[in-house]
């Protein structure tokens, strides 16, 4: 009976910690996406700002507008004889035609935060100036038909380099000053150097000093008709530009998770279970890589969405038509949409991913709990 | 496990590079090169090669590599950076070809003599300006400065340009009027600047007690730099502090051109121009460059020019003069008077190189290079062989849409889409001149009081004291009727223009097809008339208010065009615009042909408001800009296709049903669908190539030789490369004065070869010489005699030499073509000694 009472007692207080947790968690959830919801709010407004140089860039524009149309008016042979007057003149129509299409004549204020609406409702609008390849003038075939070349190349490299670098650190920190450990050490500088740098040289040796590999590009000219074939192309124009990418990161990368796992290693817990004379594979997975999950995750993630931004100067030196020359040609014709389009968008991916981190978190760590959560 | 995973990825690995490693199979493209042949080469139609690949490559530095690596042939974009050009000139596999069309010069802020801020402003006073023609070192600018890419420029006029060779002679005497001499220059600024009430102390100008501040704006992005930084130590050494401040082109900008002069944000700037065809009439550089009619903006309204020369800029500007020598006197005087103002000081003509393979050969024009070579895709060829594939690297690839009516106009875009067409005249890349291509002749009509001037002979001028515009002419469009409307119907009294223009087209033109396999009509010369008035109207949906101020224009001098004969095709058209040259006129005014069948269904989409020809009206209708070669209008254009098949539709009922049968109307429409079906795109022409297949997020694009084509391979192949004259002029060293007779010491000869062969003299325009005695006076001006084998004799006349004195004196010769617009100058330089006195010398 007194069992039954304790039951009875103990089934509303769980259900009430329950409503609790519940009511903790909706109340964090709602803080969480709130804070990010300005930061993204915050961050591409700035960017907006920044893109448009506070309204100067109107100014530039109306120059470069006016430039243009007088050049274009004056290598016209048809206009040549015109009267001075009328040529000013019709420069003019041309010069207020084009302002009106760039609503320059708007105040920017008003201007920025119509792009801010649209940016917040992921609505990418029209570009300005630039085209996607195919033509089309929305921001978002603009950006969608440079995704795949960004993502094969960087996926590829980063995924190369995360998952090369992740294993042969953890076996390095089963080596702590052997031959291979103090190499890695000496060559992490290397990693000084950027993608590009090594790109440059690899193109130098691999494609004209004993040119194996074109030296850039994303297939052959023209694209073989055949799927293999073109797979194949594809491959071989990735190798370069891939191998520059893994040569740059490598080394640091090994390096890094090398020290964090050796920190891991020299854990309490660790080394009773080395003591309790637990296998290294057991010891790796269970004591090391598990309390270390948390931290690889976000690392990968965020690797994942660094992807989204490319790389301008390596997709440059490489002429590969990815999101970084893309963002490169976009700051370039000063087409604020292409370039708002593409903050938004790593924006909402990266306040997505540190929303799904803070779950996975809890999940991941049994340590991480909720404000106000046992300890 | 662990073996077997480490296993699996090695074979993984390993597998990929071996796919990556192994060479591409051989191209299905047609094989490369064949055997030259003369005989195959006259029996061959069009272009000389067989498929032309166009990719991305906008990064200059790998050009050579890529070319000594086999993989690219042909590049679209000129180099102007001398490191890189060294590396090309240098390399055994490369060839180049040199281009025009760009200048550096100093622009110079003519407000003052005080500034809003009360400072002083040198620049405000011409005598200084002018001085700082004699300041500058131009040989030094071009040699070192550009390494050699560039050649020295004194004048408004291109270096390059026929009006430059026209006035050759007047040219060169103001340039050994402005060469360097640095203390002359010194002399003038220092009187000038006392003459403003400034005070040199120290080395330093000052001006009411303080220093007299310069702000030089130095572009960053080329030479311009090094340009900037060099006139900046010229100043300085002169005594003026001078603030260096280094700006790209955009931040320049809004510098020197947004801003009002007075304000005193700057004094020099190192500006540069571009010109990407050869432009035969300069007249009007004089009203730009110097004038406040140049531009709105308030640098050009600082300008202040004497009054006679803003007069002679204005008239010329106008062509205001009765006949050629009229002009050519004002543009004497105009030059003369243009250094005396010198609010820019002309520094270089900037030359650009177009790299291609050693074995390679094409016509490059001599002001746009290969991107603006009208004729390269009728003069494209190995050297060694007919046929084979290129592949061209170009810095832009379908940048902006494609489209026959307003599409891209990005050069590069451009110059593949010249390929696809055959215009119905072609600039001759070295002189600007048009050629008629499918024109057998011309006839030009013009009012008594107008100057035009002929060159070749395939089109005759004759004038007229009025030109009545015939009553069944058409002038206008009626939208809403569907119909043209004659001079006759527009205008109760009879309309009168200055200039007629008669072309009669090819006897074989209808037998000439499209890409697609149909033959040319005249609803193809029809089509762009009505699309040219419908897009100014209105009422139509085709209506397009970016176009109209364009229209505009031209209905302000369009008099009127008539179809005189349909088959051989006879049009005429009336106008009241005038052309210096006649060729001109002609390839401007008359009409050419574009697929109406194309044309059609871009008309149907914009009606439904689904695509736009223009840019503009498509961001105004929030549509796609229309392309016909790729993205989202292809679909739509495809729908329309089908829809129009179904009803064998045209797009201008009225019209088109005098022309065109219904069968005909089906059967393009056929030709159209095979062809969007077999290449995915409704890009057609009748160029010597066809567009086989794009590749817009790949970046490449591929051309292949349009077999139809009906003009033999090798028509356009004399024009492949400039025939620049070489001159050597030869003379006595030391000649006495008095001794002036045939055949002694006092004559000169000069011999004017290409490659080594004599000029043809039936090619040479004009040699002329000029005189200097040792102060630099210009004492005679003549021509020189034919003689046999490309040689011509210069004589002096006896009192010119008798007035030269004793001392060293200066022969110089120019020579013009009328094969290319690049005149060449020689000189020589002798000695007068008193008589009797060359047996005294050593």
């Amino acid at each position: 009976m007194r069992a039954r009472q304790a039951a009875a007692v103990t089934e509303p207080s769980a259900r009430r910690g329950g409503w609790r947790d519940l009511r903790r968690l909706l109340l964090y959830t709602v803080k969480r996406l709130l804070a990010l919801f300005v930061t993204v709010l915050v961050g591409v407004y700035l960017t907006i700002l920044i893109a448009n140089m506070g309204g100067q860039v109107d100014e530039l524009r109306r120059v470069q507008i006016r430039s243009e149309a007088a050049e274009a008016v004056r290598a016209d042979p048809a206009f040549q004889d015109m009267p001075a007057e009328e040529r000013n003149a019709l420069i003019e129509r041309q010069v207020a035609l084009e302002v009106e299409r760039l609503r320059l004549d708007e105040p920017f204020l008003v201007r920025s935060v119509d792009y801010l609406q649209q940016a917040l409702r992921l609505d990418l609008g029209r570009a300005e100036q630039m085209h996607s390849d195919r033509g089309s003038r929305d921001v978002y075939d603009i950006i969608v038909e440079r995704l795949p070349a960004t993502l094969l190349l960087f996926g590829t490299a980063n995924l190369l380099v995360f998952f090369v670098s992740v294993f042969v650190a953890l076996f390095l920190s089963r080596r702590y000053g052997s031959a291979l450990d103090r190499s890695v050490v000496a060559l992490a500088p290397t990693s000084a150097a950027p993608g590009w740098f090594y790109g440059i040289f690899l193109i130098l040796v691999f494609a004209f000093v004993a040119p194996l590999l074109p030296a850039g590009g994303m297939v052959a000219v023209p694209p073989p008709e055949d799927g293999w074939a073109y797979g194949a192309s594809v491959v071989r124009h990735m190798l370069l530009p891939v191998a520059a990418m893994f040569l740059s990161q490598i080394f640091i990368s090994i390096y890094s998770w090398r020290t964090f796992f050796l920190i891991h290693s020299s854990e309490d817990y660790v080394e009773m279970a080395r003591a309790k004379g637990l296998p290294s594979q057991l010891i790796e997975r269970r004591y090391i890589l598990r309390p270390t999950l948390s931290p690889i995750v976000t690392s990968f993630l965020l690797m994942l969405i660094g992807l989204w931004s490319g790389a301008i100067i390596l997709e440059q030196v490489f002429n590969w038509p990815g999101l970084g020359s893309l963002l490169f040609q976009a700051i370039g014709y000063r087409d604020t949409p292409v370039i708002i389009g593409g903050v938004v968008i790593f924006a909402y991916l990266l306040a997505a991913t540190v929303f799904l981190l803070d779950i996975l978190y809890a999940l991941l760590d049994p340590r991480v709990r909720l404000e106000g959560g046992q300890r | 496990m662990r073996r077997l995973l480490f296993l699996g990825a090695t074979l993984i690995l390993a597998g990929v590079v071996a796919v990556a490693l192994r060479q591409p199979a051989p191209s299905t493209a047609p094989a490369m090169g064949q055997e030259s042949a003369t005989a195959e080469l006259r029996s061959r139609r069009g272009a000389l090669v067989d498929q032309v690949v166009f990719t991305r490559e906008d990064e200059p530095g790998r050009v050579t590599g890529l070319i000594e690596a086999g993989t690219h042939q042909v590049f679209t974009q000129g180099i102007s950076n001398p490191g890189i050009f060294r590396r090309l000139r240098d390399s055994l596999a490369t060839g180049y070809d040199l281009s025009y069309g760009t200048s550096s010069e100093l622009t110079l802020n003519p407000a003052g003599p005080e500034l809003a801020d009360g400072t002083l402003n040198p620049f405000h006073v011409p005598a200084i300006r002018e001085a700082l023609n004699r300041l500058v070192d131009r040989d030094y600018i071009a040699q070192e400065l550009y390494g050699g890419l560039a050649e020295p420029r004194f004048l408004p006029l291109s270096t390059a340009f026929p009006d430059y060779a026209r006035l050759a002679a007047v040219a060169r005497e103001l340039e050994l009027r402005y060469a360097h001499d640095p203390d002359a220059a010194r002399e003038a600024i220092h009187r000038e600047m006392a003459a403003l009430g400034a005070r040199l102390r120290e080395g330093v100008w000052h001006y009411e007690n303080e220093p007299v501040r310069l702000i030089v704006l130095i572009r960053t992005e080329d030479q311009r730099r090094q340009v900037g930084d060099y006139a900046a130590n010229l100043l300085q050494e002169l005594g003026f502090v001078v603030e260096r401040r280094y700006r790209t082109a955009e931040e320049a900008s809004r510098i020197w051109i947004a801003t009002d002069p007075r304000a005193g944000r700057w004094h020099l700037y190192t500006g540069g121009w571009i010109s990407i065809v050869i432009q035969r009439d300069q007249a009007e550089v004089f009203s730009f460059y110097y004038t406040p009619r140049g531009r709105a903006e308030p640098l050009w309204q600082a300008y202040e020019p004497a009054p006679e020369f803003d007069e002679l800029a204005d008239r010329l500007q106008r062509r205001d003069y009765r006949n050629w020598e009229e002009r050519q006197a004002m543009m004497a005087r105009a030059l003369e008077l243009a250094m005396q103002d010198s609010s820019r000081i002309w520094l270089v003509d900037q030359l650009n190189a177009s790299a291609r393979a050693a074995d390679v050969e094409v016509a490059v024009d001599l002001a746009g290079g290969l991107a603006g070579s009208a004729l390269w895709p009728y003069t494209l060829r190995y050297a060694d062989r007919v046929g084979g594939r290129m592949v061209f690297g170009t810095p832009g690839l379908l940048t902006e849409p494609w489209n026959p009516v307003s599409g891209s106009n990005w050069i590069f875009d451009q110059m593949i889409m010249r390929a696809t067409q055959d215009p119905v005249a072609l600039p001759d890349p070295f002189t600007g001149l048009y050629r008629p291509q499918r024109i057998e002749r011309a006839a030009v009509t013009v009012q008594e009081d107008v100057t035009i001037g002929r060159t070749l002979d395939w089109l005759s001028v004759s004038t007229a004291e009025e030109i009545v515009v015939p009553e069944a002419a058409w002038i206008d469009w009626d939208g809403e009727a569907g119909r043209f409307v004659s001079v006759g119907e527009a205008h109760d009294a009879p309309v009168t223009a200055r200039t007629r223009v008669r072309v009669r087209y090819d006897e074989e033109l209808f037998a000439q097809r499209w890409h697609d396999g149909s033959p040319l009509s005249l609803a193809d010369f029809v089509l762009p008339w009505i699309l040219a008035f419908e897009r100014a109207d209105e009422a139509s949906r085709l209506y397009d208010p970016a176009y109209l101020p364009t229209f505009e224009v031209f209905q302000r001098h369009f008099r009127g065009w008539h179809i005189v004969s349909r088959d051989p095709l006879v049009i005429e058209v009336y106008s009241d615009q005038i052309f210096p040259d006649a060729e001109t006129l002609v390839a401007n005014r008359a009409p050419a042909p574009q697929p109406w069948h194309a044309l059609a269904l871009g008309i149907f989409a914009e009606r439904q408001g689904e695509l736009a020809f223009s840019s503009n009206k498509a961001d105004r209708r929030r549509v796609d800009w229309m392309s016909l070669v790729a993205g989202p209008s292809v679909p739509i254009l495809a729908r329309h296709l089908a829809r129009a098949r179904e009803r064998t539709a045209s797009p201008f009922p009225g019209v088109f049903d005098e022309l065109l049968e219904e069968d005909e109307i089906a059967a393009r429409y056929r030709a159209l669908a095979d062809w969007h079906a077999q290449r995915g795109h409704f890009w057609i022409g009748n160029g010597p190539f066809l567009l086989d297949s794009v590749h817009p997020v790949a970046g490449s694009l591929v051309l292949e030789r349009f077999r139809d084509f009906p003009d033999p391979a090798d028509k356009w192949l004399g024009f492949a490369r400039p025939a620049i004259p070489e001159l050597d002029l030869d003379g006595p060293l030391v000649t006495a004065l008095g001794t002036t007779d045939e055949g002694d010491a006092a004559t000169f000869r000069l011999a004017v070869t290409l490659e080594g062969e004599p000029y043809p003299p039936a090619a040479i325009d004009r040699v002329q010489f000029l005189l200097f005695d040792g102060r630099g006076t210009l004492v005679e001006r003549g021509a020189a005699e034919p003689r046999d084998d490309g040689h011509w004799r210069i004589a002096p006349s006896p009192a010119a030499l008798a007035g030269l004195g004793v001392g060293a004196n200066r022969l110089e010769v120019a020579v013009t073509s009328h094969r290319v617009a690049l005149p060449a100058f020689a000189s020589h330089v002798f000695a007068t000694v008193p008589p009797g006195g060359t047996e005294a010398s050593p």
